[in-house]
């Protein structure tokens, strides 16, 4: 009866082994809320960018001089921010949610930089002798932008010295900066920055 | 036990070694590196496409040698004048060398009865620099400065990880020091030459960058220090370039590792691997004669030295896991009470002490970094390059256009001239 009982719980316990051996291998997909903060490492990632991003658009339109210019809107362009990490990071999904933010605030507009190509090929075809005169667009008519604003990402990666240890702790900052100039005066009229601290650690072994 | 018998067992024994050892050396020679090695060969033989092609999926290499299929592809695609291409593939290099840091316990004790084969190949320590450095390249060929001052900070960190190792390798210094200057960082670029011109003991090929940027930052006594290794004529010239031309030149074969063994009765055997040149003595490049701009610097990083330098730097940790095999597959064979098994399983374990000879082979045997200056107007530049000329595509520098920096890559390892690409930027 004894070995009976052994057989079978042998039995329970190596079927229950080998359905949490599937279970761990099988692939699984779920959806994640862009609100919600996961990081596999310390490096940058969406969450980080959502967080820079409107910390400094907040700080940008509640401060001079764009919070004294309720009901002009200034005109703004976008010059990009540039990458010091020492990561290969796209950051024109920055300037992206950074001209989105500000734009669905109503507080300033700006110049389409990135389709001035295409806008002068649009006009010169407008003006090729296909599109009638009374529809055409009208040349000179576009709107200078009155402030440029640009912006650096840096980092700074710091790792644990070498000692007798089973894990390895990586320190990572980054901070983004970003400055509004007066294009006509050239003075930087706002600048802010906003750091993220991150440390996280990795093991030395595993299968 | 009958005659008859004993025999039974022994034969049945040498089967099974037979077959295990057939087996192990399938896995770790065999088709495990085939495609690489057709690759290694088409490249040497000129055949760029067909080094290229060998390599087309990463399902055709070892999942343990996934490292060398990214480094070779990388290297072949670069002096194929695909930049991007070599960029996708050395990028993933880059990614896989982070994910090898964390010690596979599994493939560790593998390997301590078996042999270094059945590891994953994680590239020796100026392999993993030189993956860096091949990517900034790429990305200056392109014209992307930004990401090859990315790849400069991921270089320095593998310097500040493995100085030793790495010291020796001026090259990827200086590109390092170009990729700050070409984005406008001169205080890193300044660094970075400053530290160069310490390495070399001879300031004298960077003395001109770090006058000209130690006058923008203001450093006027480090100045004065390095107009000494400026020629007096040139400093009453004072003519200031209009551009620049940089030339990567590669020049032979790197060396390759080559097994060696150390035989002890009664069956213990201790193998390792060393590097052995495959490039006799090779010339420098040189410049043509220049136009009014002033004389061209290089500097130049012999690839061997440093490679050499790596496997010497993990050298102890090299022979106390040789020891460990050595010492594990004795208390094994040793154990064992029927004398014929014993014996078969000592020569198994002999067979299968195979030295890890796998190394990045399409580097070159030297990379330098050639500076020219430019002149305003048309500048036809000619290089010397193992006995051969190389004629440059003409540039025109228009003055007041700020500083020009054109690029070309030439791979010159057969004796033959490979491939050459170009991509300007200004600043």
């Amino acid at each position: 009866m004894f070995r009976n009982f052994f057989k079978k719980s042998a039995f329970l316990v190596f079927s229950a082994m080998i359905l949490f051996m599937m279970t761990g291998c099988s692939a699984t997909t779920r959806d994640i809320s862009p609100d919600e903060a996961i990081h596999y490492d310390e490096g940058y990632d969406f969450t980080d960018k959502k967080a820079i991003v409107s910390d400094l658009v907040e700080s940008l339109l509640n401060k001079p001089p764009l919070v004294s210019r309720l009901d002009d809107r200034p005109v703004l362009i976008i010059y990009g921010v540039a990458n010091r990490t020492s990561e290969h990071i796209e950051t024109d999904g920055i300037t992206d949610d950074l001209r989105q933010e500000i734009l669905q605030s109503g507080k300033a507009r700006f110049v389409n930089k990135v389709q001035r190509g295409n806008i002068q090929s649009e006009s010169d075809y407008q003006y090729g002798g296909n599109v009638s005169a009374e529809t055409r667009l009208q040349r000179a008519r576009q709107v200078g932008a009155e402030y440029m604003l640009t912006g650096t990402l840096r980092s700074i990666k710091k790792k644990q010295p070498k000692q007798f240890r089973l894990t390895k702790k990586t320190l990572q900052y980054y901070s983004l900066t970003l400055e509004l100039t007066d294009l006509q005066t050239g003075l930087i009229e706002w600048t802010d920055s906003t750091e993220i601290i991150r440390e996280s650690s990795k093991p030395f072994i595993g299968w | 036990m009958p005659d008859k018998m004993k025999l039974f067992y022994v034969v049945r024994y040498f089967k099974w070694a037979c077959l295990l050892i057939f087996l192990f050396s399938a896995l770790i020679s065999g088709c495990t590196s085939a495609k690489l090695n057709m690759a290694r060969d088409a490249f040497y033989n000129g055949q760029i496409d067909q080094a290229s092609g060998a390599l087309s999926s990463a399902e055709d290499v070892s999942t343990r040698d996934q490292l060398l299929y990214f480094m070779e592809k990388g290297a072949i695609l670069h002096h194929a004048g695909d930049y991007q291409g070599s960029i996708d593939f050395l990028l993933n290099a880059a990614a896989l060398m982070q994910d090898q840091d964390v010690i596979s316990a599994g493939q560790q004790t593998a390997s301590m009865v078996t042999s270094e084969w059945l590891t994953d190949y994680k590239g020796e320590y100026a392999e993993r620099l030189l993956v860096h450095t091949y990517l900034m390249m790429d990305f200056l060929m392109l014209g992307n400065h930004e990401s090859a001052l990315v790849e400069a900070k991921q270089a320095l960190e593998v310097y500040d990880t493995y100085p030793e190792a790495c010291f020796a390798d001026y090259f990827t210094r200086a590109l390092i020091a170009h990729c700050y200057e070409a984005e406008n960082e001169i205080n890193g670029a300044y660094i970075e030459y400053k530290k160069l011109a310490e390495l070399m003991g001879d300031p004298a090929p960077v003395a001109r960058k770090l006058c000209t940027l130690g006058r923008r930052l203001g450093f006027d006594d480090e100045v004065e220090h390095f107009r000494q290794f400026i020629p007096e004529a040139e400093l009453k010239r004072n003519v200031r370039p209009a551009g620049e031309l940089i030339v990567f030149v590669s020049q032979g074969k790197s060396p390759v590792k080559i097994p060696h063994n150390i035989v002890l009765p009664p069956s213990i055997r201790f193998s390792f691997s060393t590097y052995e040149d495959r490039s006799g003595c090779l010339v420098p490049p040189s410049v043509g004669p220049l136009a009014d701009a002033g004389p061209s610097d290089m500097i130049t990083t012999d690839v061997g030295e440093i490679l050499k330098a790596s496997l010497k730097e993990r050298l102890v940790a090299v022979i106390a896991k040789e020891t460990a095999r050595v010492v594990a597959k004795e208390a094994i064979a040793h154990n064992i009470n029927d004398d014929n098994l014993e014996v078969l399983v000592r020569l198994v374990f002999f067979l299968m002490e195979v030295p890890d000879t796998r190394c990045w082979e399409t580097l070159p045997a030297t990379l330098t970094i050639i500076r020219v200056p430019l002149s305003p107007g048309a500048n036809q530049i000619h290089l010397n390059i193992m006995g051969q000329t190389v004629t440059l595509p003409k540039i025109d520098i228009h003055p007041g256009n700020g500083s020009f920096y054109h690029y070309y890559s030439i791979r010159n390892g057969m004796g033959s001239f490979s491939s050459m690409g170009d991509a300007q930027s200004g600043n």
